[in-house]
């Protein structure tokens, strides 16, 4: 890991810029960039690249997933895969019972060779019920949420201000969005970042 | 237990009487009959309608507990509203789980075990003023009977902005449970918003095709790496900093992972 890291670093101190040149793509047309990454599916159809379910269970570096449609997925996870729990995270830390959303390549078995994994990932809005120490209660359409600070890991957006650690300018019974990572079954979520309209 | 009694024709009878003005004249509850659970129950055309007929009740109780002579039928009169309302509530509650109960004000809260403590407390206070009989004034009756308004308004989540929200916020001002914390370390996310902000990142997001892979802090550098394509991105943002263009990338063919 440290040699590549190392060479990451060389790469990105030694010839990286403020901007990837067109010419370092192949191709100057904006086509080429976005085209390439146009999905082929039918308006409707399920995206044969894409999952979302709770894990059901983990067998080597593959997740066998339940989708919410009752369709099983197999999932596997290489080297190359990010993993999302709260932020960047190690395959070890995925459990069963974890909800998931997966992007990455269908193989011809039907497994998803997954590019990106995100596990328990929440998006959700409503209003602060309450404060108390490291929790935000959140009434989010009369349920409950209980929404904790992580050290280190929660920010919180004001308006368009630069994000910041400081989430201590929220006030109860305002409005706030709060992305973060569900812990299954309960009604809690660790945040990520709070986003506040003011 | 008689002056009990000959005090909660006049608590009902007030709590009656707010409920009824606010049905009759709020017209915003009016607008919002429709998303009621009222609404669920009698069609949401006729919601208005069935509103103010609920209002004309409660006022028509209201009244006669309030004036005297004080009658046994009055309070059996409240008892049958109050056990109405536990009813409807139970009614709300299965069938429009998330509609409000439209009882005291306009607000958007679904029925929760507050509304089916009020209607229950004055299901009890109602059966009490069955047995009201005129009774000399008290001053613990007066304490008792401003305890059960307390009590009743305590109840109402219609009301909670007025006391329990101002109340949150002092509490929140006093103990500052979010207070900043000392922790010199800058969380990955704010890099991260940075990140989305730079020309580096916009012009090598159509070309990713991970979340982040891996990042560490080196040099007073923070590297971000994601997979593009059959390619890596790094990008390298220094720490602390707030200017989007300082950030710098790279895409390099994907050496092999150690």
């Amino acid at each position: 890991m440290t040699s590549r890291r190392q060479l990451l670093k060389s790469a990105v101190l030694g010839g990286g810029a403020g901007v990837v040149a067109a010419t370092a793509l192949g191709s100057l047309g904006p086509e080429a960039a976005f085209g390439a990454a146009a999905p082929d599916v039918e308006p409707g159809a399920p995206d044969p690249d894409f999952a979302e379910g709770r894990i059901r269970s983990i067998k080597d570096n593959t997740l066998l997933v339940l989708g919410s449609n009752m369709v099983f997925h197999n999932i596997r996870v290489v080297d190359g895969t990010s993993l999302w729990k709260l932020g960047p995270t190690s395959f070890d830390q995925a459990r069963p019972g974890d909800g998931l959303y997966a992007r990455g390549v269908r193989m011809p078995d039907g497994v998803l060779a997954a590019e990106s994994v995100w596990l328990n990932i929440v998006n959700i809005k409503g209003h602060v019920s309450n404060i108390t120490s490291e929790k935000i209660h959140l009434d989010h359409k009369g349920q409950e949420v209980l929404c904790h600070r992580v050290a280190g890991k929660s920010i919180a957006v004001y308006s368009d201000a630069p994000p910041s650690a400081d989430l201590s300018l929220l006030r109860v019974g305002q409005h706030v969005q709060i992305l973060g990572a569900w812990r299954p079954d309960t009604n809690e979520v660790d945040i990520a970042t709070v986003f506040s309209p003011h | 237990m008689y002056g009990i009694a000959a005090l909660q024709p006049y608590v009902i009878g007030l709590f009656l009487l707010w409920a009824a003005l606010m049905k009759l004249l709020d017209r915003r509850m009016r607008a919002q009959a429709g998303q009621t659970a009222l609404g669920r129950l009698v069609g949401s055309a006729r919601a208005v309608p069935a509103l103010r007929l609920v209002g004309v009740l409660e006022l028509a109780v209201a009244v006669a507990l309030l004036l005297p002579p004080a009658l046994p039928v009055e309070g059996a009169a409240a008892a049958v509203l109050s056990t109405g309302f536990l009813v409807y509530l139970t009614y709300a509650h299965l069938a429009a789980p998330a509609s409000s109960c439209g009882c005291l004000g306009a607000h958007s809260r679904p029925v929760n075990w507050r509304g089916f403590a009020r209607a229950g407390l004055l299901l009890v206070m109602s059966l009490v003023a069955v047995q009201a009989r005129l009774y000399p004034v008290d001053p613990w009756l007066v304490v008792l009977g401003l305890a059960e308004a307390v009590a009743l308004l305590g109840l109402s989540a219609e009301l909670d902005r007025h006391w329990l929200m101002p109340l949150r916020r002092l509490l929140v001002r006093l103990r500052k449970p979010l207070a900043v914390p000392s922790s010199q370390e800058i969380p990955l996310e704010v890099t991260m918003r940075l990140l989305y902000l730079s020309p580096a990142y916009c012009s090598a997001s159509a070309r990713l095709t991970s979340d982040v892979q891996d990042v560490w802090d080196e040099d007073g550098l923070r590297f971000v790496v994601y997979a593009a394509g059959g390619r890596t991105a790094v990008f390298a943002v220094p720490l602390p900093g707030d200017d989007p263009s300082a950030i710098r990338v790279a895409l390099t063919d994907e050496p092999a992972l150690i």
